[in-house]
């Protein structure tokens, strides 16, 4: 179920979800999301050179995604005069907001574009938009230009929307720690236990 | 329960650093918010399931470079703060 824009209230001021700086309450929030806005550094992929045919190779040992992108990346920060998103080119963005939610939550959350940015052909997530009970931070952005005009990313403007759901349930780590009290027992006694149904009224 | 971290890094926003973190199979590194981190250690909710010789398994709060999620770690790089064990 996606959480209306009243219930993301209720979310936020029993503290099962946090936004910071808070959204405003008059003008962030749509029926089911709560706009988020771009913060001013972003990191742009720099273009290739020829002779030169650079791989990236996660599976490789000692790899580290940062270092790799600080190699790949030039990081500049949005003036306040804007910075031409160019077509094709990735570019790396965060929200100014920081969002956490709880891990014992029956919240989940997702990063979507909004359709006044889609429209010029401009995407703010590759693929990866679920936020995960337990996560904390700044959201970060894969933003890319699908369109065919330089389109002028502002720091501060609306640049997605989060979608906060319901889950079926509380995820087993929100549960107490069951297995930390097993691993207690002498291993002969041990057993998995499952969490005790209530009795019928 | 909180799992000890150690600190490689900053990420490449200015919210961010890379920390590693040792499991059974190796050591994994995941880019984390600063405030993530208390004390050298981060938030990792309630083991999932537990194995012989004394191995949990949890869930990391955001996906490792490797693309991991959940990984298996020795019991005794886990701790409970005094909040949890009042809740427990």
């Amino acid at each position: 179920m996606i959480l209306t824009d009243r219930e993301i209230r209720i979310a936020l001021a029993e503290g099962l979800i946090t936004i910071d700086p808070p959204p405003d309450a008059a003008v962030a929030f749509t029926s089911t999301a709560v706009d988020l806005t771009l913060d001013p550094a972003i990191m742009v992929f720099k273009g290739n050179v020829a002779g030169i045919d650079i791989v990236i190779d996660p599976g490789a040992p000692g790899y580290n995604s940062e270092e790799t992108l600080r190699q790949l990346t030039d990081p500049k920060t949005i003036p306040a005069a804007g910075y031409r998103l160019e077509p094709g080119v990735l570019t790396l963005g965060w929200t100014q907001e920081y969002v956490k939610l709880k891990n014992s939550t029956r919240l989940a959350a997702r990063v979507e574009g909004r359709s006044s940015l889609a429209r010029w052909g401009v995407g703010i997530h590759v693929t990866a938009p679920t936020i995960h009970a337990g996560f904390s931070g700044p959201i970060q952005l894969e933003m890319i230009n699908h369109g065919n005009r330089p389109l002028l990313l502002r720091p501060g403007m609306r640049i997605c929307q989060l979608i906060l759901e319901m889950s079926l349930g509380t995820p087993e780590k929100g549960y107490s720690g069951q297995y930390l009290e097993q691993s207690k027992e002498p291993s002969s006694t041990r057993r998995r236990r499952r969490p005790r149904a209530k009795k019928a009224a | 329960m909180w799992m000890k971290v150690r600190e490689i890094g900053q990420g490449v926003h200015h919210s961010e650093v890379v920390v590693e973190i040792k499991t059974m199979g190796g050591v994994e590194r995941i880019v984390l918010d600063k405030r993530a981190i208390k004390n050298g250690e981060i938030e990792v909710g309630n083991p999932l399931a537990m194995r012989d010789h004394g191995q949990l398994l949890v869930e990391l709060p955001r996906e490792a470079m490797s693309g991991a999620a959940r990984v298996w770690v020795k019991q005794d790089s886990l701790a409970r703060r005094q909040s949890e064990a009042r809740a427990a």
